[in-house]
């Protein structure tokens, strides 16, 4: 390992140095302002360590990681994710939590981060399982948290077993594939004409379906997402299914997995009944959690567009640009619509603030969260000027590229469907609320609690407003990802 | 190449039936030890697969991943006894059917 090496996983190793401080420092001292405060510091550092990363050029290390635009691009986002959950968790854990218990959110958070980094960057099965693992153990205890309350448990040992059985059935097809082909590294990993290679990468897409939470393998999201404290949702919808694209994305250019028609016309039937399925069934929810992870599963659906275009050589940049600048949306998207969740689930106590009722008449009480939640609800349905347009406007493109024109249907057709759920969410907090004693208890909360959360609503309103920006000027995005697209492999 | 004194594909084929077996026990069990167990027993098989496949391409990896999915195993079952132990304290049972207040 040479310096170059070394300046390349800059990042890594100083949001691993901060995991270190940060347990040291709660072993010395209990103190949750002094938690979130070095959580802060590491991750912001680690962001600062991103352009030294780049200035570094691409490098694969010991064939194992591959650090380079490409990823590092995917890191910003992860860590950006991460210090947006790490201030919106702040009040929700100081409201929910007992006093000896809050700090080590932060130890979890901080790995989970650092399990996603690394799958961003694998090139080899060894990394693929040593990151994903290490990101989804830290968010089974993220998700079981909350110290009361049957549904996070519920939903940690939900996701435990069934991730469990993903892993180990995407464990049993890398068997197949290095017994196919001798080699563990994503570039030799793959021959269309070993049955036993083929087996293989048809389990290892089964797992990744999976956490992805693709249909037929959704069974676990509404569940989680419902059970897992509001900041923790927005978490796991945001970084571990961005994890586990960059690393698809990654996976299928490399090993050319695709390559086989079986496989592609596998991952195309999941895509179409992914959209239309998760749509459809978004529309029975009255619960805003459960509505976001349909939403998701839809969402991720839409993106195996990308996928597929990514498994032909000529299309692999557009298909990797694709990918960087939809996840950026999703990204923003998500993240402001959980962080409006958790701003007033921090608040109130008891249940998150999850049921449609708990936003009736938001616009006359919070103008500037509900102003948020529908630019999140706007762009997750991809009305112009929000990124969400910039994004399935790119999926349109990847699509007519690829020639991929029954996913283009399948993405029209579930884009109309969303409308009508995400406009309803926008139109449930226009209401003048019907039971006027939830407006009321709503008004009783101290306005000295209310102003609490102001490093919560601060992060809210900055992400609505970038969806906004971006929505309108999105050149900067663009920039960045197709350069580290171009620059991908070469 | 020829130093394996059994064929790989019956290694393959015990392997894959051991994972069956596991896979059977999570969709039938319904005791949270038992559901552990049973991943534990898919995880193993996983490891025999690739340990057989290492030695077909007389390689050391194949071992090395076993002993990651070990690290990796233990790490998983460590979180899940954490849960199981809120799981008892909180409900007074193992039962997963107990706890299913989710609908889905």
């Amino acid at each position: 390992m040479t310096g170059a090496d070394l300046q390349a996983l800059a990042p890594h190793l100083v949001l691993i140095g901060g995991t270190l401080a940060l347990l040291l420092a709660i072993s010395f001292v209990r103190s949750h302002v002094l938690a979130l405060a070095v959580t802060l510091a590491t991750l912001v550092a680690t962001l600062f360590a991103l352009p030294a990363s780049n200035a570094a050029g691409a490098r694969v290390i010991d064939g194992f990681l591959a650090i380079d635009a490409y990823a590092n691009f995917f890191n910003a986002l992860f860590v950006i994710a991460a210090i947006a959950s790490a201030l919106l968790g702040y009040r929700y854990l100081e409201r929910r939590i007992t006093l000896a218990h809050r700090e080590e959110f932060y130890v979890l958070l901080l790995t989970a981060t650092l399990g996603a980094m690394a799958m961003a960057s694998a090139t080899h099965f060894a990394a693929f399982v040593l990151g994903l693992e290490v990101l989804s153990i830290s968010l089974y205890a993220m998700i079981a948290y909350p110290e009361e309350g049957q549904a996070p448990l519920e939903a940690a040992l939900k996701y435990l077993v069934l991730s469990g059985v993903a892993s180990t059935t995407q464990l049993f097809g890398m068997a197949l594939a290095y017994a196919a082909t001798g080699s563990m590294a994503f570039e030799a990993a793959f021959s269309a004409s070993s049955l036993l290679a083929v087996a293989g990468q048809a389990m290892i897409l089964a797992g990744v379906a999976f956490k992805l939470s693709l249909v037929p393998f959704h069974m676990w999201t509404p569940d989680v997402y419902q059970g897992a404290p509001a900041p923790v949702t927005g978490f796991v919808a945001t970084v571990s299914k961005g994890a586990v694209v960059a690393l698809l994305l990654r996976y299928v250019v490399e090993t050319g997995a695709l390559g086989a028609a079986p496989l592609v016309l596998g991952v195309v039937i999941i895509a179409v009944v992914s959209m239309v399925v998760g749509n459809l069934l978004a529309l029975l929810q009255d619960n805003l959690k459960r509505i976001l992870a349909y939403s998701s599963i839809a969402h991720i659906g839409y993106l195996l567009i990308a996928v597929v275009l990514a498994a032909s050589i000529s299309g692999a940049p557009m298909a990797l640009e694709t990918g960087m600048v939809y996840l950026a949306g999703y990204f923003l998207m998500t993240l402001a619509a959980f962080g409006v969740m958790t701003v007033l689930s921090s608040e109130a106590g008891g249940e998150d603030a999850e049921r449609l009722e708990a936003y009736e008449g938001l616009f006359w009480q919070r103008p500037l969260l509900a102003a948020t939640l529908s630019a999140a609800a706007l762009s997750l349905a991809g009305i112009p000027l929000t990124i969400g347009f910039i994004a399935k406007f790119y999926l349109f493109a990847a699509g007519a590229e690829g020639e991929l024109w029954t996913l283009v249907w399948a993405l029209v057709i579930g884009s109309a469907i969303g409308v009508y759920y995400y406009l309803r969410i926008i139109f449930t907090m226009t209401k003048t609320p019907a039971a006027e004693d939830e407006g009321e208890a709503r008004e009783a909360a101290p306005a000295a609690e209310r102003a609490g959360a102001w490093e919560a609503a601060a992060v809210v309103v900055a992400l609505g407003a970038g969806i906004v920006v971006f929505g309108i000027y999105p050149t900067p995005i663009i920039d960045i990802a197709r350069a580290a697209a171009q620059a991908f492999g070469g | 190449m020829t130093s394996l004194a059994v064929p790989m594909e019956h290694v393959l084929l015990i392997a894959a039936v051991l994972f069956l077996i596991g896979f059977a026990g999570v969709l039938v069990r319904r005791n949270v030890i038992f559901l552990l167990m049973s991943l534990e027993i898919m995880m193993n098989a996983c490891g025999l697969a690739f340990v057989a496949a290492g030695a077909k391409w007389g390689q050391p990896d194949g071992q090395i991943m076993f002993m990651l999915i070990l690290a990796i195993a233990a790490a998983e079952v460590a979180v899940a006894l954490g849960l199981v132990l809120q799981l008892e304290r909180r409900f007074d049972t193992l039962d997963v059917d107990a706890a299913s207040e989710l609908n889905g």
